[in-house]
């Protein structure tokens, strides 16, 4: 079971690397929140690991293994600073939009619109909750207990 | 090891149809601004169409047991990887990226990177992906935000990455299908992966055409070993991984140490400078800023 | 004394003025309102060596004995610093070309076919006339420092003005004591520069801008003729220095006014190549010495700061051309067309601004152009060539440099009190509030107009007994039978081709212009002139100082001891003038009486050339000379005193008598017009031309090339939508691109 050098583990193994570095890029492209796109970003490395380590088994070397933990290390780096600029490009927009930032555009090129968005008719999800159980702590009528959709 | 029983990756016509499914696949579940279920149903089929062309163009493993364990954590892996790119909500997205985590932690414990696996559920699902909600939890308004809704450029996009999935996968199914593309009839009697790769890498020298530098590379160190041997990696995985670490890349590890820390307090500058440049600043953004992270 | 050596002290001359200068730069804004006192620290401390090295050099003369002296001993000391620039080899002449003038002694000839080396050495020289220079220009340049320290006390720019006086004094002092015609060259550029800056003092003042560069613009093309001067010195010479050099070898290299050379009959150069030099060194002497037909720039030049006129553009700079042809004596003596054209020069510049100067009511520029006339005076004289023409000239520069500075002063004095007018219809009668002022203007003014003891007289009555001397040989041959014997009149008898083909040949060119007749026609023109001279300056006396006490509005006197006010100068100016007047008044009798400058100057290497010195003449006074001259000034200072004594100054004036000629001279000659036309406005088209090209055709190329990028820009500038998806997108597109061609190009 634990052989060494098996090809079609190899290939399979990147193939899968393969996948999910595909998929993280087509998130990233087309995902307009700014958090969903680091985690594609985050998927992208994921797919790498897996690649680099699939080899790392194939050729009986280290290295893979040690480039990996390296990957991990700078993953971290990155999503602590990339989630600081994040915060603070949602503090000056109020929004988590990466299309909130083209007023970076050209001065003479026209303003890219959404289109109009139909409204979402579908029923909000229930979520479960605990019985309740002693007394009911009062609470403000104003203030929504959760959020309707998240 | 078993005959290969399959067509090599590389078969045209299956590929084709994987990459074609894919593109269709991604481009109906993307978030488009329109919430039609059917087409989303659509959608996931299509995927799993695709998922299902790349599974029977892949290769059987060495015994029933690792293949099953490979396929269900690939499967995780890869499908909820699908759900976080295409979830409409960015809380959703990071808890199918956390199972998708699950799954390629899985891989690498197939691949025997006992290490790396244990290491990325923790420092991933464990820490950085709980980051992530945190900051989705400050940020996220309530409700599906209007650019949660739609996506950029959702065709071109996908058939881009629809595309390089193909030719990495042509690539990959090369790394053994050469000879069979290649000039020279499949002569794989032996199941030894050194003989295979060996009669891989003589025609294209002989034929003294360019040879695919992947299938190249890829074949050459194996030639030398032999089928019987033991995984080098598995014995005393942790510590030999740990003497490799701080033996031969002692000097990287401590520039990746001075990494974390530059990154650390490069984090913290920019958050204080931030906030006292939004100090004098009274635009409603702020305002709606501070709304939406109390409400 | 003892403890220095002359050569030391020849070194601090000129670099006690630029210490000053250089501290005045420093400490300018510190010291404020005290800012002159290192500049005139430097220059009286330079005027105190000046007069040292003068004394030191008087007694290395050997005295005179009799009238019929031997020839004077050459006296001079050379005082090399350093090597400036050095070159091996720096010309080597084409093969078989005649390279030098045939006229050359062998030995030059011999010289100039080698290859030969060029090097500057920074060397001093001291010499009679080097002394007696640097004692004109230090001293002046003392008087007029002090005198500036009232005059200019409450300008923004004091310290900036003492900068620029220490600054002309260091120039000027090199460039009198410099032994290379290319450290001439280099200092003749920097008093240029400073009078330009001075001139332009009030930047502010439209009129001052456009005078500084008018000057700087004439003096361009005296300066042009310097520079090719020297080109053609240097190739006809092989070397650029004054003094005889010693190579390491022993060899002794002879410079241009080196003892070897003026030793040597034939050593200078005559025919087409010396006469061209002549004439190159006379257009850069008239630039600088405002002669005609570059004279346009010195009028306007009073527009700077009246002291800086009296020191630059009346005593010191404009001679700078007197002392070039002096310094080059042996080089025109060899050309005698060329010293002709000098003396022609000069005596119509006299003439000329002499008549200008009749209508001109500015009081300043009746000093200008007075100036110019009197440079005029002195290149007539320097045109004969002879040891008195030479003398006489550098006698006449003295005098001039004491009573114009005087003159300039005292109008300065005026102006100052009366509150910048300078316009002499619009005062008058000064003489009651003004007494010395008044006074020593009046001094300064006999002593131009050579009224009978006052310094001038003097230096102009040997002026015209030079030219006399040329005009009629007979007449002086019977006293001086030795100058008859040596053919004066006809030098080029003494030029290097050393035959008398001159005598027998006729003459061509302008060795042609050399004749009696000429000489008679240019002394009759000085003649005239010191009519004029003496007109127009007791014109401008007797308009400002007589007559009905008149003073502007803008003028503010103080109150005066003997009951009305008074306008007087302060302290720091009227010492000054008080000073000058004493030389203006004595010097020329002085000097002339004891025949001490002449004696001394002839110890010039330069003036003991044998085609200059043995044209040395007894010192007689000409008393029908001088009855002529005293003749010519009484009338017209009789004429002034007929139109203008005591009547108000903006009455009706002489020049009515004078018709469409006051037209001409008050247009002066149309001379301004006249380059208007034919050189600027063809120079302005040319430049109009010029700048069209260069704004249409060369710019329009540039904006053309730079607008391609542009355009090209604009085009892809559309994808810059600002969205940053659809950037990444851009860059995967192009990935996959190259990916995919890889995997086409390497499958299988």
């Amino acid at each position: 079971m634990n052989t060494v050098q098996s090809l079609p583990l190899l290939q399979n193994a990147l193939t899968v690397g393969a996948i999910l570095f595909s998929l993280g890029l087509v998130g990233i492209l087309t995902r307009r929140n700014l958090i969903v796109m680091f985690l594609a970003a985050e998927m992208m490395l994921q797919g790498i690991s897996v690649s680099l380590v699939a080899w790392s088994r194939y050729h009986g070397d280290w290295g893979g293994h040690v480039l990996v933990i390296f990957v991990l290390t700078v993953a971290a780096c990155e999503a602590a600073v990339a989630l600081v600029f994040v915060l603070q490009a949602f503090s000056r927009t109020g929004r988590l939009d990466a299309a909130a930032w083209q007023s970076l555009r050209e001065a003479n090129v026209a303003r890219t619109v959404d289109h109009e968005l139909p409204s979402i008719d579908t029923v909000p999800p229930r979520f479960p909750t605990l019985a309740p159980a002693g007394v009911l702590p009062p609470a403000d009528e104003n203030e929504p207990l959760q959020r309707e959709h998240v | 090891m078993t005959p290969l029983p399959f067509a090599p990756l590389s078969s045209g016509p299956l590929l084709a149809g994987a990459v074609l499914a894919t593109v269709a696949s991604l481009w109906l579940l993307l978030p488009n601004g329109r919430d039609n279920a059917s087409i989303r149903w659509l959608g996931s089929l299509l995927g799993l169409a695709a998922l299902a062309a790349f599974i029977a163009a892949g290769r059987r493993l060495g015994g029933l047991g690792e293949e099953a364990v490979f396929l269900i954590v690939s499967l995780v892996a890869v499908i909820s990887a699908a759900a976080t790119i295409v979830s409409r909500s960015p809380v959703y997205a990071a808890i199918w990226f956390a199972l998708s985590l699950a799954g390629v932690a899985g891989v690498l414990l197939v691949l025997g990177a006992q290490f790396l696996g244990v290491a990325t559920i923790v420092v991933y699902a464990g820490a950085i992906l709980v980051m992530f909600l945190f900051v989705l939890m400050l940020a996220q308004p309530a409700g599906l935000a209007p650019y949660d809704r739609v996506s950029n450029e959702p065709f071109l996009s996908a058939l881009a990455g629809a595309v390089l999935l193909g030719v990495l996968s042509l690539s990959i199914g090369r790394l053994s299908a050469g000879p069979a593309t290649c000039c020279q009839p499949p002569s794989r009697t032996a199941g030894s992966p050194s003989t295979a790769s060996q009669s891989t890498t003589t025609p294209s020298a002989a034929a003294g055409e360019p040879a695919p530098a992947a299938g190249d590379t890829a074949s050459v160190p194996a030639a030398g070993m032999t089928a019987t041997a033991v995984d080098p990696l598995a014995e005393n995985h942790v510590a030999r991984l740990g003497g490799e670490l701080f033996g031969r890349h002692l000097v990287a590890v401590e520039a990746a140490g001075v990494l974390l820390l530059v990154a650390l307090i490069g984090a913290i500058a920019v958050v204080s400078r931030g906030e006292a440049a939004l100090a004098g600043d009274t635009t409603p953004t702020r305002s709606a800023a501070g709304r939406s992270a109390t409400r | 004394m003892q403890e220095f050596s002359p050569s030391t002290l020849l070194v601090l001359v000129p670099l006690l003025p630029l210490v000053g200068a250089i501290l005045t730069v420093m400490l300018g804004r510190t010291l404020g309102a005290k800012a002159h006192l290192p500049a005139i620290a430097g220059i009286a401390a330079a005027a105190a060596v000046a007069v040292m090295l003068l004394a030191a050099t008087a007694r290395d003369v050997s005295p005179a004995h009799g009238p019929h002296a031997e020839a004077v001993r050459p006296v001079e000391m050379i005082s090399t610093l350093w090597k400036w620039a050095s070159f091996d080899a720096a010309y080597t002449p084409p093969e078989g070309s005649p390279a030098t003038d045939a006229r050359l002694t062998p030995r030059d000839l011999a010289a100039s076919q080698d290859v030969r080396s060029f090097s500057i050495p920074v060397a001093l020289r001291l010499d009679p006339l080097t002394a007696t220079m640097l004692t004109i220009i230090t001293c002046v340049g003392l008087l007029v420092a002090i005198y500036s320290t009232g005059y200019m006390h409450d300008d923004p720019g004091y310290p900036r003005f003492f900068a620029l006086v220490a600054m002309f004094v260091f120039s000027m002092s090199m460039l009198v004591a410099a032994s290379n015609f290319l450290l001439v060259y280099v200092f003749w550029e920097a008093v240029g520069a400073c009078s330009y800056l001075l001139i332009g003092f009030w930047f502010t003042k439209p009129e001052a801008a456009r005078a500084a560069k008018k000057a700087f613009l004439v003096n361009r093309v005296g300066d042009f003729g310097l520079a090719i001067a020297v080109f053609l010195l240097w190739m006809s010479y092989g070397t650029l220095d004054f003094h005889d050099t010693i190579s390491p070898d022993g060899v002794i290299m002879p410079g241009i006014l080196g003892q070897t050379r003026l030793a040597d009959a034939a050593g200078y150069a005559g025919g087409a190549v010396g006469t061209a030099i002549c004439l190159l060194l006379l257009l850069a002497a008239c630039g600088k010495s405002a002669q005609l037909p570059l004279h346009v720039w010195l009028p306007d030049a009073m527009e700077g700061p009246t002291p800086a006129s009296a020191l630059i553009h009346a005593a010191t700079m404009v001679t700078a051309g007197i002392y070039l042809i002096t310094r080059s004596a042996p080089l025109f003596a060899a050309c005698p067309g060329a010293l002709t054209m000098v003396s022609i020069v000069g005596a119509t510049t006299a003439l000329v601004a002499a008549l200008i100067g009749t209508v001109q009511n500015d009081l300043k520029r009746v000093l200008a152009y007075s100036t110019i006339s009197q440079l005029g005076y002195m290149f007539a004289s320097l045109g004969t060539g002879t040891l008195l023409g030479f003398t006489a000239a550098i006698f006449h520069l003295l005098t001039h440099a004491c009573f114009k500075a005087l003159l300039f002063l005292g109008a300065g004095s005026v102006m100052h009190a009366m509150g910048g007018v300078i316009d002499m219809r619009r005062f008058g009668g000064l003489r009651r509030v003004m007494p010395i002022t008044a006074a020593t203007f009046f001094v300064g003014a006999a002593a131009l107009a050579g009224v009978a003891p006052f310094a001038g007289f003097f230096s102009k009555d040997e002026i015209l007994a030079a030219l006399h001397a040329k005009g009629w040989p007979a007449a002086h041959g019977d006293h001086h039978a030795m100058a008859v014997a040596g053919g004066p009149f006809h030098l080029a008898a003494f030029s290097t081709d050393a035959t008398h083909a001159t005598a027998t040949a006729p003459a061509v060119g302008l060795d042609a212009l050399d004749r009696p007749e000429t000489w008679q026609i240019l002394f009759w023109m000085s003649l005239v002139t010191a009519g004029l001279t003496a007109f127009y300056t007791f014109r401008a006396v007797f308009m400002t100082f007589t007559g009905p006490t008149r003073v502007p509005e803008g003028a503010h006197g103080h109150g005066g001891h003997d009951g009305h006010e008074s306008y007087e100068s302060p302290a720091s100016m009227t010492w000054p003038l008080m000073i000058l007047a004493v030389p203006s008044a004595l010097v020329g009798w002085l000097l002339f009486s004891t025949n001490w400058l002449a004696h001394f100057l002839s110890a010039t290497p330069s003036l003991t050339a044998p085609t200059v010195a043995a044209t040395a003449t007894p010192h007689v006074f000409h008393m029908d000379l001088a009855i002529q001259g005293t003749l010519a000034a009484a009338i017209g200072i009789v004429i002034a005193a007929i139109g203008h004594l005591g009547r108000r100054s903006d009455g009706p004036q002489l020049e009515r008598f004078l018709g469409p000629l006051q037209t001409l001279f008050a247009n002066k000659f149309y001379f301004d017009q006249i380059y208007s036309v034919f050189i600027v406005r063809p120079l302005e088209a040319l430049a109009l031309v010029a700048a069209l090209f260069d704004r249409y055709v060369i710019d329009g190329t540039v904006d053309a090339i730079a607008g391609l990028p542009v355009a090209l820009g604009g085009i892809v500038r559309r994808s810059q939508s600002g969205l940053l998806q659809r950037y990444a997108l851009a860059g995967v597109m192009g990935v996959l691109a190259i990916v995919v061609l890889l995997a086409w190009q390497l499958r299988g």
